[in-house]
């Protein structure tokens, strides 16, 4: 950290001087298009969420309303949904904290015979892309009866994301010093309560982050959802929002408005959650290579 | 250890799942449903003489390379250079564009996707209906006439940021005094940059380049909700190949075989990946 902020001093002072008229103005002509290109699908999906009779182009809508959003809760039981999604991804949150906090700490402090190799599994288990394990799991969760339940859910969701989710809390665990735990050893604790009691305390932003994003990351998937629901009670946002848009096109025109609420219930959690902890969700993310 | 335990469930017991069934004929329907039988590597004699497992690997390997190497990793390093540039001149669009590009990454996948479909669209999309009718054109049938190029636009727009988050970390690394070095010596921007900004940035863009490789082949979402694969086969890729064998035609084990197959070829990568990046620390 203080060698960055260093670096950053220096290459200040050391900025190449003023810039030329012309550099000015092509960089700034790039940004706006990259902006444009970036931020325009979603000033269409908030114009349109908010526009009664909403289209695929963008416009102000004439007569801004909230009548997509009453309408998602009244005709698409959209309340439904979202209590299962909170459920999901809480459940899921609070299974990978304490599975997270127990294997990370495990990989960062204790000796035991095959940690390197088992280090090196979990790195690779985090690269395998979902759509490579979704017949399987499909397969796997028919067998075990896992299919249509919130445990399968939360399980699923909560082994998914493990892989990448220890690797970043063990780097945290690296960087809290060994005496801390050490001193509380010589008081007598054991070595669960040590974690508990002295080391979770202090590497509590990692906590903090394997919490946001686990639930984040659950909150967002839908794959799995897909192929292990067919139960409307437990049809879970993700799958209302993708429902909605599937069956309607080719039948029925899309009702952007309807589709475009319901979008931005979906992403809007994501979304202020990461402009709150932007810093510290977009380090875990890069570490974890694949977003959500 | 409970993360052992789940970890155990849900990545060793599909793979070990995955390479039992897709030496049987299970099926989701009819008589193979209920006893599936052992039929050796027949799912994978099948799958290499299929016609069309070669027209999806062709097309996976077209999306990869549009999407990942061009796409995400081009645009990535653009971006990730101009605006730690604009960072130093203090030119606030830049962050404006940072942010930007971080909202379409962060955003559910899934809306991604929809979101794109509604720009697309032929009648009223806003490609059409906004951008192209201002400048008095015809509109264009863009999922129809030019699937691969489409579907390439949306991963490119949802997945720039990993790559030009990496370089923009990478680039705060460089020490500046080697910048300064080379001014004294006369370098112009162009060879400053050529010869010591491209250089400390290779061992990562390797990284970064392997990464979204993995990641890119196995794109889903993205692709069923803006083309589901079609026209025809023209944006099949083998995470959709999979998807329609296993749960369309309802043959699991046949699926499976194709699922051991993403599996073989994204861990072959991870590999590379790991040994890369133990290279480096």
């Amino acid at each position: 950290m203080t060698t960055r902020a260093a670096s950053q001093v220096a290459r200040t002072a050391t900025a190449p001087r003023g810039a030329s008229w012309i550099e000015t103005l092509a960089a700034h002509i790039v940004f706006v298009l990259v902006v444009v290109f970036f931020l325009v699908p979603f000033v269409w999906l908030f114009t349109s969420a908010f526009d009664a009779d909403a289209v695929a182009y963008i416009r102000l809508p004439a007569q801004p309303t909230l009548n997509n959003f009453v309408r998602i809760f009244t005709e698409h039981d959209f309340a439904r949904a979202m209590a299962n999604s909170v459920l999901v991804a809480g459940s899921t949150m609070v299974l990978d904290v304490v599975a997270v906090s127990l294997a990370g700490y495990s990989l960062s402090r204790l000796d035991w015979r095959f940690k390197s190799s088992i280090t090196y599994a979990v790195l690779l288990l985090q690269t395998m892309p979902l759509s490579a394990t979704m017949v399987p799991i499909y397969g796997l969760a028919r067998a075990l009866g896992l299919r249509n339940s919130y445990a399968g859910l939360i399980l699923i969701h909560a082994a998914i994301e493990l892989p990448f989710l220890i690797w970043l809390m063990k780097n945290f665990f690296d960087n809290v010093p060994r005496y801390l735990e050490e001193a509380a050893w010589l008081d007598g604790r054991s070595k669960l309560r040590a974690l508990v009691e002295v080391v979770l305390p202090v590497a509590r932003n990692g906590i903090g982050v394997v919490a946001g994003l686990s639930f984040l990351a659950a909150w967002a998937e839908v794959l799995m959802m897909i192929i292990l629901i067919d139960s409307q009670d437990l049809k879970t946002v993700p799958l209302a929002f993708y429902e909605t848009l599937r069956t309607q096109g080719g039948y029925v025109e899309v009702q952007y408005g309807l589709v475009a609420a319901m979008g931005v219930l979906y992403a809007l959690p994501v979304m202020a959650l990461f402009l709150v902890t932007r810093r510290m969700m977009v380090r875990g993310l890069v570490a974890s290579s694949r977003g959500l | 250890m409970p993360a052992a335990l789940l970890l155990a469930l849900f990545f060793v017991g599909p793979a070990v799942w995955a390479l039992y069934s897709s030496l049987t004929n299970l099926a989701l329907v009819g008589i193979d449903a209920a006893n599936p039988r052992f039929v050796g590597l027949d799912n994978y004699t099948r799958l290499f003489a299929d016609p069309d497992f070669w027209t999806v690997i062709r097309n996976s390997v077209t999306f990869v390379v549009g999407s990942a190497v061009i796409g995400q990793f081009g645009l990535g390093l653009a971006l990730a250079l101009l605006i730690d540039h604009a960072e130093h001149r203090r030119w606030w669009l830049g962050t404006l564009a940072y942010g930007a590009v971080l909202l379409a990454w962060v955003n559910p996948t899934l809306i991604a996707g929809f979101l794109w479909v509604a720009m697309f669209d032929f009648f009223f999309g806003s490609l059409n209906h906004v951008f192209l009718s201002s400048f008095g054109l015809g509109p264009v049938d863009w999922i129809g006439s030019f699937p691969m190029p489409a579907v390439i636009v949306a991963n490119i727009w949802r997945g720039t940021a990993f790559t030009m988050i990496i370089f923009l970390g990478a680039l705060k690394t460089i020490p500046p005094d080697i910048y300064e070095a080379a001014r004294m010596d006369g370098a112009n921007a162009w060879r400053r940059f050529w010869d010591h900004t491209l250089p400390s940035l290779r061992p990562i863009a390797a990284l970064a380049l392997l990464s979204i490789t993995m990641s890119t082949f196995g794109t889903f979402i993205v692709i069923q909700t803006l083309t589901n694969g079609g026209p025809g086969t023209a944006t099949e890729v083998i995470a959709l190949f999979a998807f329609h064998t296993a749960f369309k035609s309802f043959s699991i084990g046949y699926g499976s075989a194709i699922a051991v197959v993403m599996l073989a070829l994204n861990f072959a990568f991870a590999v590379a990946y790991l040994r890369w990046s133990r290279a480096r620390a």
